[in-house]
């Protein structure tokens, strides 16, 4: 009896964390549909703050910044990412641990210090050259800073997953160095290749700290306007933005996981 | 499945292998040289000749060098000092994926972003062979090795004594000069491994390509290869058939790896009568060496007390019943002797009998530590 009951509670306190976890999303995602301007009431179904969204120019440039600075930083992320995690496997043998910190630092790293620190460098080299100017590309670089060691910790653990003899079978199948990394190398990778794309495209989609440091005032985007629309007092369609971000981030998470269970055996 | 014409289509198979393919390569080494860091002295001067369309074994326990010595033939390590041909050109100097020897490695190492089928295409894909081409190769050894529908798999389908084949035939489709086995059934159970001593070796006998072999199973060299070469310590201590090896251990490393334990210090002789801890013993070809060497399926069991020349009294120890044959411990004089009977309904002496060893004169063999 006892063992019964406490399994309940336990199931219980799952479901109440679940609670807990998302309904506050559920709030918000509801509340986009409500057909009242009013956050007090719900009174009804519509689609009018989507619609709405839709011919809000500021939202619709919010929109287009934020995944031009996602796609864009995710692929150099992945590549410069994609070269170290394959240094840190190749010379693994070596002893490289405050090199494996360093790479860890940015995660860790609280995001207001990483922003202040990143407008700050900007602001200086900007002073000295004229060069990057507060706007996309400093938003870039910053968001690709940030993405790397991710992108390198993934790549790194597939290769260190990996029976090390197929480096040389590759070799002895007369594979030159080119092909070994276009038919062997590359191949192997490729789920955890995705996986860190859609998880440095979620990051920096998500990422508002950071990216409110390095803006320029053209270069706004969807959690920047966020944050400036809500001063101005929370409307309907910060609702419809944000349901429409939870299920962009969803989807995007969800494949990253998919691609980094997916081991081919 | 029919046998005699799945052995036909191989042997059609393998007589186009013959007209592709180029002739056998030998092997020649010379000198070879090779460390780990400071300390650790991997080869020690090796020099070796391999014949063309030899299965040749690399024999010693781990650390003795043989695995760097394969892999200083694949390519995958670099000799520091000391050359290496193969059919009679010199290619120490060549990477890897420019020579043709192919690896059947110990974990097999197939790839496991690739189906059997682009595993078998693989080298031939590298080379640079047109899909057709490829197709038909992979096909030709598919049949020759007899990987039937194994060929349409995925790898994380097959068992482990499919996988050891696929190796093999990702290996073998390449047609090499030379073909290299790092301990390839070293992962297998004992069944299926000596089933596929037998495949391995039939397969080499019908391509005729050279083989070389790792192995540290002194059993599993004796029943492949045409010559063995036994390694300690970076150096090679006897090169030879297994007869030779196996019954002429040139020292106590070799007789002892090759399983013998019946070795004793000569303390005197006199012409061939030679003065031992069991006693007296008269050998045909008794040579330079300090050591007798007594082969256990070479010694007799008397009942009794029986006098005469290589006639030992002996108390039997222990008895072990192997069914076809009965492994002994006997004291004999100031020392043990491990005897091998075969058992052919004879009478089989006891644990406590006092029996009477015997051995031919041209049984016995001395050799130097």
């Amino acid at each position: 009896m006892r063992k019964r009951t406490l399994k309940r509670g336990l199931t219980a306190f799952w479901w109440f964390t679940l609670a807990f976890l998302y309904l506050p999303l559920a709030v918000v995602v509801l509340f986009s549909f409500n057909a009242s301007n009013s956050a007090a009431s719900f009174t009804g179904i519509s689609l009018r703050w989507y619609t709405r969204l839709m011919g809000n120019e500021e939202i619709l440039s919010a929109f287009a910044n934020s995944m031009i600075l996602a796609i864009s930083s995710s692929m150099i992320a992945l590549g410069i990412g994609c070269l170290i995690g394959y240094g840190m496997y190749r010379h693994r043998q070596r002893k490289l641990g405050w090199l494996i910190v360093l790479i860890y630092l940015p995660i860790v790293l609280p995001d207001i210090v990483f922003g202040i620190s990143e407008m700050a460098f900007f602001v200086q080299v900007h002073r000295l050259t004229g060069l990057l100017q507060p706007g996309l590309i400093t938003m870039i670089i910053a968001h690709v800073t940030f993405q790397i060691p991710f992108v390198a910790l993934i790549v790194y653990s597939r290769f260190v997953g990996l029976d090390p003899t197929l480096f040389e079978a590759a070799k002895d199948l007369y594979a030159s160095p080119t092909k070994r990394v276009i038919h062997f190398m590359l191949p192997t990778i490729k789920p955890a290749l995705i996986s860190a794309f859609f998880l440095s495209f979620t990051l920096s989609v998500d990422d508002f700290v950071i990216s409110f440091f390095t803006a320029g005032p053209e270069s706004a985007t969807l959690p920047i306007y966020i944050w400036g629309a809500i001063k101005k007092g929370v409307s309907p369609e910060i609702n419809a933005i944000a349901a429409l971000m939870i299920g962009a981030v969803a989807v995007a998470a969800v494949i990253s996981l998919m691609f980094s269970r997916r081991r081919p055996a | 499945m029919n046998d005699s014409l799945t052995l036909d289509t191989a042997e059609a198979s393998r007589n186009e292998n013959v007209e592709t393919a180029r002739e056998a390569s030998s092997i020649e080494l010379h000198g070879l040289h090779k460390r780990f860091g400071r300390h650790t002295v991997a080869l020690n001067g090796v020099d070796l000749t391999i014949e063309a369309g030899e299965f040749f074994t690399l024999l010693g326990p781990s650390g003795c060098g043989k695995t760097t010595l394969l892999r200083i033939l694949a390519g995958l390590e670099e000799a520091d000092d000391g050359r290496l041909a193969i059919g009679g050109k010199d290619i120490t100097e060549v990477p890897p994926h420019k020579r043709s020897v192919n690896t059947v490695f110990q974990s097999y190492a197939l790839f496991p972003h690739l189906s059997v089928r682009e595993n078998l295409a693989f080298g031939l894909k590298m080379r640079g062979l047109p899909p057709v081409e490829r197709e038909a190769r992979v096909a030709k050894i598919a049949e020759f090795i007899k990987l039937g529908d194994l060929v349409a798999r995925r790898i994380d389908q097959l068992s482990g004594g499919q996988r050891q084949r696929i190796a093999l035939a990702r290996a073998l489709v390449n047609e090499p000069d030379v073909l290299l086995l790092d301990e390839p059934l070293s992962a297998l159970d004992a069944g299926l491994r000596s089933q596929l001593q037998v495949e391995l070796l039939r397969v080499q006998k019908r391509l005729g390509m050279t083989f070389v072999f790792v192995t540290h199973d002194q059993q599993e060299a004796m029943v492949m290869s045409d010559r063995i070469a036994v390694l300690n310590g970076g150096v090679i201590q006897q090169v030879g058939p297994p007869r030779e090896v196996y019954e002429h251990p040139v020292n106590a490393f070799v007789a002892r790896f090759m399983g013998h334990d019946n070795l004793y210090p000569i303390t005197a002789r006199q012409g061939n009568r030679l003065t031992t801890p069991l006693g007296e013993l008269v050998a045909d070809q008794a040579g330079e060496g300090d050591l007798l060497l007594i082969r256990p399926e070479t010694l007799d069991l008397l009942p009794g007390e029986v006098a005469g020349d290589n006639h030992l009294l002996a108390v039997v120890n222990e008895r072990l019943y192997r069914g076809s044959h009965a492994e002994y411990r006997l004291e004999v004089g100031a020392g043990t002797l491990q005897a091998t009977l075969n058992n052919r309904g004879r009478h089989l002496p006891e644990v406590g009998d006092r029996v009477t060893v015997t051995v031919a004169p041209d049984d016995l063999v001395t050799l130097s530590e």
